[in-house]
């Protein structure tokens, strides 16, 4: 399935005509996208950390988790809205960035891993769960999340 | 007269030849930045469970000075992390940075925030006990963590429009705002012509 079509869509679109002329308000979103990502970066840590026996170690694992997951939705809608909006400033450009595919691999690997595997998995008592595939898990958590951002912030070094 | 000693001080830097080739480096640069922007994700990420936890809205469960006590560390090695990466790449470009006036605004806002932790800290210590199993904390600690993830919303931004040569010294601006970002040999041709 080619995309093409999608890229070329938001390369015209009005998103594309504000995005292109205005640099304060392409920085003003850019902001939301950098702060957003502070957000799903500490609740990705905390969680993780805290399933790595690293971090508040007398908060059982399941209140830590539980209570990341909210505010981890949040950051990661606020990033994909404001993703697409930086995204359609530069939309061709992208589309035939090796980088941006990269990120984009990454970000789906993510999103299956978190809502597929993680979730489902952290819902059992964490005590019955084998503490390896606990590891496995928090290492592949803070690994993919920051190659998400990694190859975000290369996408403009490309 | 600050302006003057500023800009000595980042032609004097410029010179050191580590600069020049840190700047003019295929990867090294790219990695260090990325290196920077990363670090957000432990130091604001950090900053953000502590100020979210005080604002009364995420981690309700979990008393507010163990969130505080036990992220400081870890967020104190994301400051030392971007801090450090934050200055190799002021090294790498010194006069740039020098006369940036999104640096000097991110510059003034990084020590307003460092103020405001400093003062919500010795607040928070001061009165933790009687508010410490609550899920919302009393209205000045709540200020105080608005104030830190505006104050740091504001070093974000900043540090992100450094890249944008708006105002940069070979544009034709006007006199204050070439004051205000230090271009002295702009402003010695204004004062001389």
């Amino acid at each position: 399935m080619d995309v093409l079509f999608f890229f070329e869509w938001l390369d015209t679109s009005l998103l594309a005509d504000i995005s292109k002329a205005y640099g304060g308000v392409f920085a003003m979103i850019q902001m939301f996208h950098l702060l957003a990502l502070a957000l799903l970066g500490g609740m990705v840590l905390v969680a993780d950390l805290r399933l790595l026996g690293v971090l508040l170690k007398d908060v059982p694992s399941e209140v830590v988790c539980e209570s990341t997951n909210k505010w981890f939705n949040l950051a990661l809608v606020v990033l994909i809205l404001s993703g697409v909006f930086m995204g359609s400033a530069v939309a061709m450009k992208i589309y035939y960035n090796e980088m941006y595919w990269a990120k984009m691999t990454a970000l789906a690997a993510g999103i299956v891993f978190v809502y597929a595997i993680r979730r489902p998995l952290l819902r059992f008592d964490h005590s019955t769960i084998n503490p390896w595939t606990i590891r496995l898990v928090a290492v592949s958590s803070i690994t993919i999340w920051f190659t998400v951002a990694a190859c975000g912030r290369w996408i403009g070094f490309s | 007269m600050l302006n003057e000693w500023l800009m000595s001080f980042a032609l004097w830097l410029d010179t050191h030849s580590w600069s020049t080739q840190l700047h003019e480096s295929y990867y090294m640069y790219p990695w260090i930045e990325s290196f920077h922007v990363l670090t957000i994700m432990i130091f604001l990420g950090m900053l953000c469970v502590i100020d979210l936890r005080m604002l009364g809205v995420a981690f309700v469960k979990v008393p507010a000075s163990k969130i505080a006590e036990r992220l400081d560390m870890p967020m104190m090695i994301g400051f030392v992390l971007m801090v450090v990466s934050g200055f190799v790449l002021f090294y790498a470009i010194p006069v740039r940075f020098t006369n940036s006036i999104w640096f000097r605004m991110k510059v003034i806002l990084l020590i307003a925030a460092g103020i405001n932790a400093f003062l919500f800290r010795a607040k928070m210590q001061a009165s933790t006990d009687s508010w410490d199993k609550d899920r919302k904390p009393p209205r000045r600690i709540r200020v105080g963590a608005g104030m830190s993830l505006a104050l740091w919303s504001g070093v974000v931004v900043t540090g992100r429009t450094i890249a944008y040569d708006w105002y940069d010294c070979h544009r034709q601006l006007s006199y204050f705002m070439y004051w205000v970002a230090g271009c002295v040999n702009e402003l010695a041709a204004l004062d001389n012509g």
